[in-house]
């Protein structure tokens, strides 16, 4: 099609001045284009199939996409023309299309639906698309499933119930964050983040904490996303596959977290209240050695090291105080004392909700408190905000939706975790306090651990996230949208050093030590993406088209200063009364990005269809001529049993065959990585400010690509209530950015391009769900998920010679470790002995760590059972996972060593020849390289299973029955990650990190009161 | 229904036209560098620039590496020598401390790493200022004077402990990512090339430099005369001293020698903004007892002649509540972290140790008169008589004496003197249970190897 310019320019012009003056003007412009025959006024009763009324239930005039809703008592009233059709649906009755054919009363009998499967619609972000029509992979959690779990962050709801998606809690300390993969590793950089995007706007998840300030407490990983209450959620989806994430382009590789906010509904006014209060403990304590079986090991390992005849000599009591200075029977469970507090939670939230045929609307409003376990009073509260209005015209062609939620937290933490400190003091370190009720320093032969609580750690965030989408319908079939996004999130926290809380040996006074590190971050960003979509449908084929376009921009802020010197601790908080304030970073960077986008769906006889969609993306993290990069997908479904010879198979009832490829990419890189660049660093030498060499110039890297395929099957069994999803991925990442680390002979420790290397993610996920049982009183479903991912690493182009030769090996997965291969201990000298598998009579890391342990897991999965009896739902939740994990040999492998450890090391020791014991002889540590200790720690004895099988949720929830008429009320009991199955060593299967406050169990009661 | 057809699909495809004039703008996706951030060609456009770029290598020295206070050759090779004794628990300094280093220390890893940093600002600098045309010719001369020195007076450092190590002189990364190491020898003749040519461009240019906190080219030749001295060179070491020794003058108050004023400094790294004094003075210094990290050996103390002034003044010592224990200390820098004046830098190179190279060159050549007066300069000064000593084995061994007692916890001066002098295995073997005669070097770090495999083979023993 040939287009004169000046036509063109015309043509957009008039569009321009229609898209502006239309909403003003909407019948005079619209006029006579569009003729309605007569309306008449319908009205009727609804009753479910025991004829009792059904409210709430949404009518709609097909033709005219007008409708309203039915009252309390079933009735309803809707104006439409003689010859429409009305339709019919509720969630959890099958759906009804009535023909008017003239009537003015249409009463309608509703049959109850066991399973949904026609009626669950799934957002995928530009679009929406219906369960049985999807092409795409889609997981989704909704509302009803995430309100049973007391739970802060929205990624903890999503913990087990969604195949493919792997989450694990980083840590139990309130307001910390959480690792998630979505199908997988797909890049050697290590990000997985997938795209987070709240109510159709991109949210940044990426933490902005410094380490200079949390990184011994949250570990410098404050989430943003706990500013997400996920009572506010009515649903999250993960796209997956390519079908589903092309039009998310360059971010859609790890895929992409859609969460959807509650919105109003029609109806008389609601308000619902929510309280609940949760209680919060450690799961586990380690089984540690006593005073007795401590020092017993300590004494032994200075004597086998020789050393006992330094012993008595007050000069070296600095070595041992534990064993000369302090006292011989004291004993106190550190463990106990420092992380077995009970984690209060309370939670309040009120919501406002409620709506005409136009506008509807809802507001809620919630408060948080959640103390920790550590002794103090350390305690993280979340205030949130969130509201939105619906509307549309009475014409029903224009509508807006607004939507805005603000969250305030405010963490107040100790600022360092105690755990280590829990897991590793000596059994008879001394009191806390002295007689005075003073930290106690025991003539300065000890760190008080509690001195660490007066060290604090804050953090208050603001988030607002903000979003507009306003769509007109230019034509019947023609619609404009647009959606328009903005958030803001700024985080402040700090971090004080008093010199009180260090040992009085240093000498440190407020003047010469005691210091105030602040973090003042910010993001902000908008997004603006005007959209156009047109669909037609002819009698048996259909066709949807949408195109768009984005533009979006995010700045980021980062300001971290250092106060030292004040004149007395309490004006720690104050910077300005700090004798020295240095700027330890000052950062900002700009994101820019565009794109277009758009989606072709054709539908033929709801049998057949084919969905495609692609995205041209531009970065502005990319150098000149690399910005830009085009993505896109293809995705075809066959819906088999629309075919004739199905329609009367009374097992089979639904069933469908779809597959999906495409490419997607990443720009997760962060920003101006291809710039060489000098940085302001704060310090200064004598005055003059210095620049530090902060990246390598390398114009020429692009985007990582990631190429998906993936295959699927969908059956529903006697009418649906059995259905069974199951789905084959293989998704091939290539062209890698990699921050490629160097040689320190460089000056840099990394260099950032693209790699020539490919990794391939690939398995197998399986969605079943079932209703096993429905009477009048009884109803019991099963819902279970299991993945089983496979990874390896298919292509490195030299990797033998590169910087990851010591990290990877071609065909196994990124997740793999390579170690030392353990022989045990010697029955002969007590020393651990370790494989030369080079044979060269040394043991070196290059040639020796041979052994290979893959920590990814096999596989996981989870399990739900609801059983709704009468006025009571029970529902409990199995997650399980099979994996291996770092044990706490990695962190201690010798008996005796001045730190409590596993009573395993007291047991197992080896302490004569002739011993076969797995652990070595006991040794003071004071002389290094004397055993092959260290190597034992990276060896494949440090690596154990960690499978695990959890009882993630148990919910009992109780409707108090009809007390007065519209007043709901329902009381409910939740437990959370009550129970673990697992042979795993340390504190915890799930956070093997050994160091860390592992996830907390909670019990919470709680109260619902609506009307 | 065909005419509503074409009239929407017209339509649409206007509408797709129109959104499409919205896009394809390159200028979009193109964003501004932020205001922490300049790009390398800017920086060489000013003075004040280049010099905030030299500055960031001297804080690099002094906050991290082979000779910050905190975790320099001052204390590292004072324990792994028989300066220091070590009281602490950290296994990387204990694996020092009992001449156990194992490859993957991080503290080995670190001088390595930070090292060759420093060596790539010095070469990023060296690279700027030869495109630069913006500058005069005088600044431009003494900054890559500075730069050069800088990149000797590192590779020196290195090949003092690691042995053969490679020379970087460019910034491109590709190479230097599969350097291999360069004989010693070779590595010596890098370095003083380097030094020569930055005491030239250096000597031309005039700078104030009341503190001495930058490189000048005194700095160059006292490096090269410890240089030539350590490669025995006596000639050269000799003239360059005697350079040195004409230029500066001793400070006569053994109490003030290391004082920020002393005349007799030659180049010290500015203190840090906080605490205001070095970082020497906070290592050693004992608080209290416990507390202690380092003490002053037995072996040290002895050394120390009756009456030698640097005994009273430059060590100190303390004594636990209970009054059973005395442990001795550096007392050379003097201002802690509580003393928030500013009254110590950290000092590199003075004057008396070129009195010391010039003592031991003239043995060498000969000329033991001038040898004598010159290391009685230094006795003099601490209040002790005059040497006798007349051949030139027991001259040699006198400067070696007078050198542990002179340079004492100074940059690790008796280690390199006992290493050099073919001492260590007789020395420290005596004292030292795990000593092995390839202790004398240290391994390449363990990573390192790893990530460039052409740095093989590991040094000896490791």
């Amino acid at each position: 099609m040939k287009k004169s310019p000046i036509l063109l320019g015309r043509n957009k012009l008039f569009l321009f001045l229609y898209i502006l003056l239309s909403p003003l003007l909407p019948q005079k412009l619209v006029a006579g284009k569009t003729f309605y025959p007569p309306q008449a006024t319908i009205s009727g009763t609804i009753t479910d199939t025991e004829g009792l009324p059904l409210g709430g239930v949404n009518i709609v005039v097909e033709s005219k996409n007008i409708g309203t809703i039915s009252n309390m008592d079933g009735t309803y009233s809707i104006k439409a023309g003689p010859n429409d059709i009305l339709f019919f649906s509720i969630v959890g009755f099958k759906a009804r299309n009535v023909p008017i054919e003239g009537k003015t009363v249409i009463n309608v009998q509703m049959e109850e639906d066991v399973t949904q499967l026609g009626e669950v619609v799934l957002n995928a972000g530009y679009y929406t698309v219906s369960e049985k029509e999807r092409t795409g992979n889609i997981a989704t959690i909704k509302t009803e499933v995430m309100e049973k779990q007391p739970v802060g962050n929205p990624l903890a709801a999503m913990q087990g119930h969604l195949s493919g998606v792997n989450i694990v809690q980083n840590t139990g300390v309130p307001g910390g964050g959480f690792e998630i993969e979505v199908r997988g590793r797909n890049f050697i950089n290590g990000v997985t983040d997938p795209l987070y995007i709240v109510d159709g706007v991109p949210f940044g998840s990426q933490s902005l904490g410094s380490d200079d300030i949390s990184r011994s407490i949250v570990y410098s990983d404050i989430s943003p996303l706990n500013a997400i209450n996920p009572n506010d959620i009515e649903s999250i989806e993960v796209l997956k596959d390519a079908d589903a994430t092309a039009i998310y382009g360059s971010r859609g590789a790890n895929g992409v977290v859609l969460i959807t906010t509650k919105k109003g509904k029609v109806g008389k006014t609601r308000f619902d209240a929510h309280l609940s209060t949760s209680l919060g403990q450690v799961t586990h304590f380690m089984d540690l050695m006593d005073t007795h079986q401590y020092l017993e090991v300590r004494r032994e390992g200075v004597s086998n090291d020789g050393l006992d005849g330094f012993l008595g000599v007050p000069r070296y009591d600095f070595y041992w105080p534990d064993i000369t200075l302090w006292g011989q029977d004291r004993y106190t469970d550190w463990q106990k004392e420092l992380i077995g507090g009970t984690a209060y939670r309370n939670n309040a939230q009120l919501s406002i909700s409620g709506g005409s045929d136009c506008t509807q609307f809802l507001v809620s409003g919630s408060y948080l408190k959640e103390t920790t376990v550590f002794p103090g009073d350390a305690n993280y509260k979340r205030a949130t905000v969130h509201s939105t209005i619906s509307h549309r015209s009475n014409n029903d062609r224009f509508s807006l939706n607004l939507s805005t939620s603000y969250t305030y937290e405010d963490n107040l933490l100790p600022r360092s975790d105690l755990s280590i400190q829990a897991y590793t003091l000596a059994p008879n370190a001394p009191a806390l306090f002295d007689k005075d009720g003073s930290l106690n320093w025991e003539n300065n032969t000890w760190d008080n651990p509690l001195a660490g609580l007066e060290e604090k750690f804050g953090a208050k965030t603001n988030t607002i996230l903000a979003n507009a989408l306003i769509s007109y319908e230019l034509l019947e079939d023609l619609q404009l949208r647009a959606s328009i996004g903005y958030t803001d999130y700024s985080l402040d926290s700090y971090r004080t050093l008093p010199s009180s809380t260090r040992n009085p040996r240093f000498n440190f006074t407020p003047q010469n030590y005691s210091n105030l590190t602040t973090n003042e971050s910010k993001r902000t960003s908008w997004i603006v993406e005007p959209q156009i979509q047109w669909k037609q449908d002819w009698s048996r084929f259909s066709m949807d088209v949408l195109l768009g376009t984005t533009f979006q921009q995010q700045a980021t802020e980062q300001l971290v200063m250092r106060g030292t010197g004040f004149p007395n601790n309490s004006l720690i908080f104050n910077l300005t009364a700090a004798e020295l304030v240095e700027v330890r970073s000052s950062t900002d960077s700009e994101y820019k990005y565009n794109a277009v986008f758009g989606r072709v769906n054709l539908k033929h006889m709801n049998r057949y269809i084919l969905n495609l969609t692609g995205r041209r993306d531009g970065s502005s993290r990319f150098g000149p001529g690399k910005q830009f990069g085009n993505f896109g997908a293809v995705g075809l479904a066959w819906v088999f049993t629309e075919e004739a010879i199905f329609t009367d198979s009374s097992v089979l009832s639904f069933g469908k065959i779809r597959g999906s490829y495409g490419t997607t990419g990443s720009d997760n890189i962060g920003d101006y990585q291809f710039l060489d660049t000098y940085t302001v660093t704060g310090a200064d030498y004598g005055g003059i400010a210095t620049l530090s060499p902060s990246g390598i110039y390398n114009p020429d890297f692009g985007w990582e690509e990631n190429k998906k395929l993936e295959a699927g099957l969908e059956l529903g069994f006697f009418k649906d209530r059995v259905f069974v999803n199951a789905s084959w991925y293989r998704n091939r990442s290539s062209n890698q950015l990699v921050g490629v680390p160097l040689a320190a002979t460089t000056g840099f420790p990394e260099l950032t391009g693209n790699f020539d290397a490919t990794v391939e993610n690939s398995g197998v996920e399986l969605d079943f769900r079932s209703v096993n049982l429905v009477s009048d009183k009884l109803k019991w479903s099963t819902t279970f998920n299991l993945t089983v991912p496979k990874s390896k690493l298919l292509r490195y182009d030299g990797l033998e010679t590169s910087t990851f030769a010591d990290s990877y090996v071609i065909g196994e997965p990124l997740s793999i470790v390579k170690l030392y291969h353990s022989l045990g201990v010697n029955p002969e000298t007590g020393q651990y002995e370790i494989e030369d598998y080079n044979g060269d009579g040394a043991i070196s890391s290059s040639g020796d760590r041979q052994w290979i342990e893959d920590l990814a897991p096999k596989f996981y999965g989870g399990l739900g059972n609801t059983i709704n009896w009468g006025d009571l739902t029970f529902d409990i939740f199995l997650q399980f996972k099979k994996q291996k994990a770092y044990n706490p040999i990695q962190d201690n492998a010798v008996p005796g060593y001045r730190r409590n450890a596993s009573v395993d090391l007291f047991y197992d020791r080896w302490r004569e020849p002739g011993d076969v014991k797995p652990f070595q002889i006991a040794s003071s540590g004071l002389i290094p390289g004397a055993s092959n200790e260290s190597l034992q720690r990276r060896s494949n004895a440090a690596v154990s299973d960690a499978s695990f099988i959890r009882i993630r949720n148990i919910s009992m929830n109780y409707k108090v029955p009809h007390l007065v008429d519209g007043l709901d009320v329902n009381v409910y009991l939740q437990g959370q990650n009550l129970l673990t199955f697992t042979k795993y060593k340390g504190p915890d299967p799930e956070q093997t990190l050994n160091n860390r406050l592992p996830p907390l169990r909670q019990l919470t009661l709680g109260l619902k009161v609506g009307f | 229904m065909k005419m509503k057809w074409t009239s929407s699909f017209r339509k649409t495809i206007v509408a797709i036209w129109a959104l499409i004039g919205f896009v394809g703008c390159t200028d979009f996706v193109e964003a501004d560098p932020p205001q922490n951030i300049m790009i390398s060609e800017t920086v060489f456009e000013d003075a004040s620039t280049v010099e905030s770029a030299m500055a960031d290598m001297y804080v690099s020295m002094r906050e991290n590496g082979m000779i910050s206070g905190n975790y320099g050759f001052t204390t590292r090779l004072a324990i792994y020598s028989d300066e220091l004794d070590y009281y602490g628990f950290n296994t990387r300094l204990l694996e020092f401390y009992q001449n156990q280093v194992l490859s993957p220390n991080a503290e080995v890893l670190s001088w390595w790493s930070e090292a060759y940093a420093v060596v790539y600002s010095a070469n990023a600098i060296v690279e700027g200022l030869e495109e630069s045309t913006d500058l005069e010719e005088d600044e431009r001369n003494r900054f890559l004077g500075q730069a050069l020195f800088v990149r000797g007076f590192i590779h020196s450092l290195l090949v003092s402990v690691f042995g053969d190590v490679p020379y970087i002189t460019s910034t491109d990364y590709a190479p230097n990512n599969q350097v291999s190491r360069m004989p010693e020898v070779l590595v010596y003749d890098r370095i003083i090339s380097d030094l020569e040519r930055a005491e030239e461009l250096m000597g031309m240019s005039t700078i104030e430099n009341e503190e001495r906190t930058v490189p000048d080219s005194f700095a160059a030749k006292a490096l090269l005369a410890r240089l030539y001295l350590y490669t025995e060179q006596w000639e050269l070491a000799s003239t360059e001293a005697t350079e040195l020794i004409e230029a500066f003058s001793l400070e006569d108050e053994l109490g003030m020698v290391f004082l920020k004023g002393s005349p007799e400094t030659i180049w010290q790294l500015h203190h840090g903004e906080f605490p205001g004094n070095t970082q020497e003075a906070s290592q050693l210094i004992i608080p209290s007892i416990p507390g202690q990290s380092f003490a002053l050996t037995n072996g040290l103390m002895s050394a120390f002649e009756d009456g030698d002034g640097r005994r009273s003044e430059w060590v100190d010592s303390i004594m636990n509540a209970e009054e059973t224990i005395t442990l001795y200390f550096p007392h050379k820098y003097k201002a802690q972290f509580d003393v928030t004046e500013s009254l110590e830098h950290s000092i590199q190179f003075r004057l008396a140790e070129q009195y010391l190279i010039r003592s031991e060159s003239r043995t060498h050549l000969g000329d033991l008169v001038g040898a004598r007066k010159d290391l009685n300069v230094i006795r003099n000064r601490a209040g002790l008589q005059d040497i006798m000593a007349d051949s030139e084995s027991g001259l040699l061994e006198a400067i070696l004496t007078e050198r542990r007692v002179e340079l004492f916890t100074e940059q690790g001066h008796r280690w390199f003197d006992l290493k050099r002098t073919d001492r260590a295995t007789l020395v420290l073997g005596m004292l030292k249970p795990y000593w092995e005669d390839s202790d004398t070097l240290l391994p390449i770090p363990e990573m390192e190897l790893e990530a460039n495999p052409n740095l093989l083979p590991q040094n000896q023993g490791y």
